[in-house]
């Protein structure tokens, strides 16, 4: 991919980092290490929002197809998880969610016993998302829809479901979402086990995300997917079926997407639709864009950065966190097209120009097929 | 001695006469009686002295009516004293009042009550007032809206009153609200062929208050009774049900219209600026509400300095609008997306950017809280066509923008050299280059004009549209399902889709909610796009 020399380097020492973050938590259980479990649960999910990142680079870095709509994804595995969670509270205290109250229920609906078991919620998280990817990405890319048209459908997609289930006979809590989870795994939400808890299993999935992207995209797959990205007619031309390819890195791209948002939900302890909203699908696509697409890596960098960023400053100046974010996409729209790999790229050049006597300082490296 | 008896007796006579005659004057109107009735104890006493009052009313002379008017008053205001054995007397500045006379009245040293109006003597009092104020009130306002309190209880009206008011109006609109209440009346008179007539002149007017009116008749025992009765009652119903009905087809076509023609105003930039650049604007919304709050702007500035002339602020507002966001477009093109041609997707980036940056400067400069326009009184109300169905002045005036702004536009783009440019760039952006076309500067105004246009469509909007920092979001992605459905680039196409979205958004919501129909709108899209993928009206051109 791109700065494809660079690639290796930059993941492996992602992966010393991330190696070290795993164990950290791990200290963190025995009470010996300083890290409060408000930061350790700040870690937890600004590393949810790296896995979404990932997904959505695999699709804008990878295929050149830019989704507006993987909020959609992102809250299926929180609904999902949500109710896997609603489901074992339930067995314990025997209290009816209040939304369910609330809707004149005395029982849970019949499929929702199917949450019951660990294993067939993991299942629904990976099944239904891609289902839903599935018949998306088929009318749309069969009809060849790619392109801003793709992304604005996507858009429309995600705000669609987000005025659904604001209802409240939807039958998901409506406006008010779901809360009042009791327990992760035996242990008690909000407390340090099960925060450190989601929050290893988050930075593992990183991590998997990570070396598996990056395997894949050296594989004949990920390869076919870069020429997508540059030129899919041609492609076309030769004799291959970009349909299939396109569909199995949108269901895989949505897949990843839900296990984020799954691994999120029990961290914040609420899902209401409000991930549904399009300016937070929007908000992904700036992460990537920060940190550069293509490789992953930059997505989890860009995804990190902002977070930390907005984590930090909608504790100490709520107000200003719009107008930071609009400058910060208008400046790496325009300053540095391709995020923070730019910037890395730009200051070797010139070091490069220096030796070679300032030449051609001022030239702007050459786009990506997929601006 | 006979002589003197006689002239005492006749003295006596003509006193008793004088004395007699003197009541005899206002022989329609037993006042001590009623104000005994009314001073009576139990609400049965006060509701049988409101009848009798009420029922005397037709052929009361203006001086009864006057008296009729001040006990009335005095009752519901409180003022109204009690004494014993049925006298009252009406509290003053001036002191205590005869209620049966209106003159002062001697001291009095019995221990007054003061009757205090309950639940139903308020309503009895109520209406009591209307039907005085129906015959004697000065303004002809006044009198219309007693006939629409009369109206709702006619059926404890005298049917006498209704046409002595009548004769007592030379108001055209009273006298016609008082025919409708005379019909509405005779809806239950006990002559059968009045009963017919009046149901023959109440069908004529078909609305579903009228539809509902007739179907309560049914419960009459006349209508099982009397086949005519029946006939022309089953008729008149079914006449109003297919006027109603016409109605509300019509009323759901312009409601749709309306809701296209707003639909419209914010896609037809978007779709002009879409074919030109291949980029989308996803700060249209936004540009929508900088001119919203640019109308917004005008009319305090015009209260401000002229406030005799504040019912002209739309007007006034429509060509600062449209320059102002038309700069502001101008703006964005010149600084943001002119740098990132050829890279559409992050033009989608760079405008959300735009977009979050606009909601947010409004929300700092104006607050978040919903905007006061003053409707201008030719933007209020409507006229009633059929059956329910209401043109309203301010839909109106959105359809009429909406037609103003489309032929505007056809015109620019295919008789005016700029069009001609636009259409040519958009066809082919490098042969148009090569000719000489400066392809830069076409689309910086056309994105120019898209922007104003997208500004005139918040000035359409503010009077039918809660105005505040974050209406523009979703008009963006109904927006952008109308350039997918029309076609890219294609004016006509664009229109077509506005108004197909909005009758099928205004169609659906009543049955299914606002939801399904963005629901189904959405859906219905993906559909189309399987089915004709470059929209409905293709562009031609080569991109």
């Amino acid at each position: 991919m791109g700065s494809g020399e660079r690639g290796p380097a930059a993941t492996a020492v992602l992966i010393a980092i991330l190696l070290v973050l795993v164990p950290l938590m791990g200290l963190h259980l025995l009470g010996s290490v300083g890290l409060s479990v408000y930061l350790v649960n700040v870690v937890g999910q600004v590393m949810c929002f790296a896995l979404l990142a990932m997904s959505v680079d695999l699709m804008w870095g990878g295929a050149g197809v830019l989704s507006l709509g993987h909020g959609l994804f992102f809250a299926i595995g929180g609904y999902l998880s949500a109710m896997h969670l609603l489901r074992t509270a339930f067995a314990k205290t025997h209290v009816l969610p209040d939304f369910l109250q609330f809707m004149g229920q005395t029982r849970f609906p019949a499929y929702w016993h199917l949450f019951d078991s660990l294993p067939l919620t993991l299942l629904a998280i990976l099944l239904i998302p891609g289902v839903v990817a599935f018949v998306f990405g088929f009318v749309s890319f069969r009809s060849r829809v790619n392109g801003v048209y793709f992304s604005i459908i996507t858009q429309a997609l995600t705000y669609t479901a987000m005025l659904l289930m604001f209802r409240n006979d939807t039958g998901f809590g409506g406006n008010n979402g779901m809360t009042g989870f009791h327990a992760v795994a035996g242990l008690p939400v909000g407390g340090a086990g099960a925060a450190v808890l989601l929050t290893t299993l988050s930075t593992l999935a990183v991590l998997v995300a990570l070396v598996g992207g990056r395997l894949l995209i050296t594989t004949r797959f990920g390869r076919m997917l870069v020429a997508i990205r540059d030129d899919e007619p041609r492609l076309r031309f030769l004799g291959y079926d970009t349909l299939w390819l396109k569909l199995s890195a949108w269901c895989l791209s949505a897949m990843v997407a839900a296990v984020a948002g799954a691994l999120y939900v029990p961290q914040v302890g609420i899902i209401n639709p409000s991930l549904l909203d399009p300016s937070l699908s929007l908000e992904i696509a700036v992460w990537v864009a920060v940190g550069g697409r293509g490789g992953f890596y930059g997505a989890i960098i860009g995804a990190v950065l902002v977070n930390v960023v907005k984590f930090w400053l909608s504790a100490a100046a709520p107000s200003l966190w719009p107008f930071v974010l609009s400058l910060l996409v208008l400046l790496v729209v325009l300053v540095l097209p391709n995020g923070l790999t730019d910037l890395s790229n730009r200051s070797r050049s010139w070091m490069a120009d220096l030796g070679r006597g300032l030449r051609d300082s001022g030239r702007r490296r050459p786009e990506r097929g997929a601006g | 001695m006979a002589r003197m008896l006689k002239t005492g007796a006749l003295a006596l006579v003509a006193l008793v006469s004088l004395l007699l005659g003197s009541s005899q004057a206002f022989a329609g109107m037993d006042r001590s009686a009623i104000v005994g009735l009314l001073c009576g104890t139990g609400s049965h006493a006060v509701m049988q002295g409101a009848d009798e009052m009420l029922a005397n009313l037709p052929t009361a002379s203006p001086a009864d009516l006057d008296w009729a008017r001040a006990v009335v008053q005095a009752f519901s205001r409180r003022t109204l004293r009690c004494g014993g054995g049925g006298v009252g007397y009406i509290a003053t500045s001036g002191g205590l009042i005869d209620a049966a006379r209106l003159e002062a009245s001697p001291p009095v040293s019995s221990v007054l009550r003061s009757p205090f109006p309950n639940l139903r003597t308020r309503a009895a009092l109520d209406r009591l007032t209307a039907a005085i104020a129906v015959l004697n009130a000065p303004a002809p306002e006044a009198r219309l809206a007693a006939v629409g309190i009369l109206a709702s209880h006619s059926d404890l009206i005298p049917p006498a009153l209704a046409e002595a008011a009548l004769k007592r109006t030379r108001n055209p609109r009273v006298a016609e609200a008082l025919r409708g209440l005379i019909v509405l009346q005779r809806l239950h008179a006990p002559d059968i062929g009045q009963r017919v007539a009046a149901i023959r002149a109440m069908s004529e007017n078909a609305t579903s208050r009228t539809e509902n009116e007739l179907k309560s008749l049914r419960a009459d025992p006349v209508y099982a009774a009397n086949p005519r009765v029946a006939a022309a009652l089953d008729h008149g119903i079914a006449h109003v049900r297919l006027w109603v009905q016409v109605g509300a087809v019509l009323s759901l076509l312009y409601n749709g219209v309306s809701a296209g023609s707003v639909l419209f105003m914010s896609a037809i930039g978007l779709s002009i600026i879409f074919g030109l650049m291949g980029v989308i604007n996803l700060a249209q919304g936004e540009l929508l509400m900088v001119g919203a709050y640019a109308t917004y702007s005008v009319q305090q500035i015009i209260r401000m300095i002229a406030p005799g002339y504040i019912s002209l602020y739309p007007v006034v507002a429509i060509p600062v609008v449209f320059i102002l966001t038309g700069l502001l477009g101008i703006l964005i093109e010149w600084t943001v997306i002119r740098h990132l041609y050829r890279r559409p997707l992050m033009t989608l980036l760079a405008t959300w950017g735009i977009s979050l940056l606009l909601i947010n400067l409004v929300r700092v400069f104006f607050g978040t809280q919903n905007l006061e326009f003053d409707t201008p009184p030719y933007l209020t109300g409507g006229v009633a066509v059929v059956g329910d169905f209401f043109i309203t002045w301010n839909h109106l005036a959105a359809i009429v923008f909406a037609v103003g702004a489309f032929t505007a536009t056809l015109a620019l783009l295919r008789f005016t050299s700029i069009g001609l440019f636009i259409r040519g760039v958009t066809q082919n952006r490098d042969m148009a280059g090569c000719i000489g076309i400066s392809t830069r500067r076409v689309d910086m105004l056309a994105f120019g004009f898209g922007a104003g246009l997208a500004g005139l469509g918040g000035l359409a909007l503010s009077p039918i549209y809660n105005v505040n920092p974050t209406m523009g979001t979703g008009f963006i992605i109904d927006s952008f399902m109308v350039v997918v459905l029309g076609g890219v680039g294609s004016l006509i196409g664009t229109a077509v889709a506005a108004l197909g979205i909005g009758l099928v958004d205004v169609g659906i919501e009543p049955f299914y909610g606002a939801v399904a129909a963005k629901v189904i709108a959405l859906l219905l899209i993906i559909l189309i796009i399987q089915w004709r993928p470059e929209g409905l009206v293709a562009a031609r051109g080569r991109r």
